[in-house]
């Protein structure tokens, strides 16, 4: 069972463990309405403002819509043909968006059977999209934990976790983090017995008492200590960074870097804090005129809050913030 | 999840050298993350965890506030931390003992009592249903859950009371005779 763990000293250095080349990103957040679309669409123009290659990914698969974030027409083709096989490339759907270096393919809108791909297929998807040639695939999740969305989430190089400061946009963002650490878990156990541990974690009210990541830890170190040897390196390498978005206050910006040490100390979890994105109407207005506010000279304070972000993923560093 | 261990230091996430006014800022930040109403801790802990780590960060900053109290804190010693798979209940122990074989319900039960150990007490110390350990002590193995479970719910009543826990939970389980227990429902 677990002891929380002690509180981290707030980061002050660039995270010095070597990065796997930062290519494949990806946003989720577990509910809907919190921007995540937005902020996909925002960051990928940002970076292609930066002289990044990007490809924007619409993986919200029954509800797509990044097309209408860029201002751009619902392309003709979308992931769902590739998906279905009638179109061949991957690369033969992706489609310009009048930014130079920024590329968009489209969600499936058109019919729900997309929303449930399978195993095969998704797998197909992801390599097609790893083996894109760009220097940033950037994919946009649906809401919700299932299988489909966090297994995006996981096979990405940087995992980007929005919220807002509202208690339900938290619930959703623990049960996101937790479901996708579980998922990772499970394929990584080895053994009968380690694996029914941890499917008996998945369940929330299972009577084992495992309530936390690291109750999983101790209960699979009792049956087997290499398993759990295993089991924790999994966890050591599942670093998703938070970005709280819709940000009113200090305190609101400092919730990023206090949900980091939550996860630290109490789900054993090293997550880092990307940033803040402040709240504006000016966005908004954006929205309403179907313009990326990123682009927008009125784009204001979110648009350098985006820009931050982008830098410092680029960089691999995590902001630091004295937390208030 | 139990009562958070680790040093006072630990608990308010500040190095022993921390002064006066970084110690403030802990506590501040703390009562931020912990505190009523708090935003993200939202659904990561239950009212009594979260009632258990305010209780902590408190205790912690009473006394390395107080420069006499933490003068004494710094001069005692401290136990050694246990790593996070050797989770040993905040109870006072004895020396672990080791009780002859075979280990039956009724003989944990002997040892409790005698030590003085209410099943209410292992209960809240390890979030292991009274009703468990009603059945452990009882032997009533049919009700119990699998043993992979089972054996971390000895380790953990060998632990508060004062017993060696890997031993007494090995002895106990030698002696259900059962192929394949299936967990039961909570």
């Amino acid at each position: 069972m677990s002891a929380a763990q002690p509180i981290a000293a707030p980061a002050r250095v660039p995270s010095a463990s070597p990065h796997p080349p930062r290519r494949i990103w990806s946003i989720g957040g577990g509910k809907g309405g919190i921007g995540k679309s937005l902020l996909a669409a925002s960051l990928g123009a940002q970076l292609a403002r930066m002289g990044k290659r990007v490809v924007l990914v619409d993986a919200d698969l029954g509800g797509a819509n990044l097309h209408t974030c860029l201002g751009v027409a619902g392309p003709p083709l979308t992931l769902g043909d590739f998906i279905q096989r009638r179109v061949e490339r991957i690369e033969d759907v992706a489609v310009e968006t009048g930014r130079p270096g920024l590329r968009l393919i489209s969600g499936a809108s058109d019919f729900l059977s997309a929303a449930n791909i399978n195993y095969a297929q998704k797998v197909r998807v992801l390599n097609r999209i790893k083996a894109l040639d760009v220097d940033v695939v950037l994919m946009d999740l649906g809401a919700g934990t299932a299988y489909n969305i966090i297994d995006f989430f996981l096979a990405s190089d940087v995992s980007l976790l929005v919220v807002v400061p509202e208690p339900t946009s938290i619930e959703n963002g623990y049960r996101f983090i937790k479901s996708a650490l579980y998922r990772r878990l499970r394929r990584a156990a080895q053994g009968d017995e380690v694996r029914r541990i941890v499917d008996s974690a998945i369940d929330a009210r299972n009577p084992s008492g495992i309530r936390t990541p690291l109750d999983l830890l101790a209960a699979v170190e009792r049956e087997d200590a290499a398993a759990a040897e295993a089991l924790r390196r999994e966890l050591r390498g599942y670093q998703p960074h938070f970005i709280v978005n819709q940000v009113r206050s200090d305190a609101d910006a400092a919730i990023g870097q206090q949900l980091v040490t939550a996860c630290a100390r109490h789900l054993g979890i090293r997550s880092t804090y990307a940033g803040f994105v402040r709240y504006d109407d000016a966005v908004w207005r954006c929205v309403r005129q179907r313009r990326l506010f990123v682009d927008d000279p009125e784009g204001g304070r979110p648009a350098e809050d985006v820009q931050k972000i982008a830098a410092g993923l680029l960089k691999g560093e995590n902001l630091t913030l004295p937390w208030s | 999840m139990k009562t958070p261990r680790g040093t006072h230091y630990e608990i308010l996430g500040i190095e022993p050298s921390a002064t006066g006014e970084e110690l403030e800022e802990a506590y501040r930040r703390c009562l931020a993350l912990y505190g009523e109403g708090a935003l993200a801790i939202y659904s990561l802990l239950e009212p009594e965890e979260l009632r258990a780590v305010r209780a902590r960060v408190d205790e912690a900053y009473r006394v390395l506030s107080d420069p006499d109290r933490r003068r004494e804190y710094d001069a005692s010693p401290r136990e050694p931390e246990p790593d996070d798979t050797d989770a040993a209940p905040d109870l006072p122990r004895p020396e672990p003992a080791v009780l002859p074989e075979p280990v039956t319900g009724p003989d944990l039960r002997r040892v409790r009592e005698a030590r003085g150990v209410a099943l209410k007490e292992i209960a809240i110390a390890s979030k292991i249903g009274v009703r468990f350990l009603e059945y452990i002590e009882a032997d009533r193995h049919a009700d119990l859950p699998a043993v992979v479970y089972l054996r971390g719910f000895l380790q953990e009543y060998a632990r508060a009371v004062g017993l060696d826990p890997q031993r007494t939970a090995a002895s106990y389980l030698a002696r259900l005779a059962r192929p394949g227990p299936r967990a039961t429902g909570a």
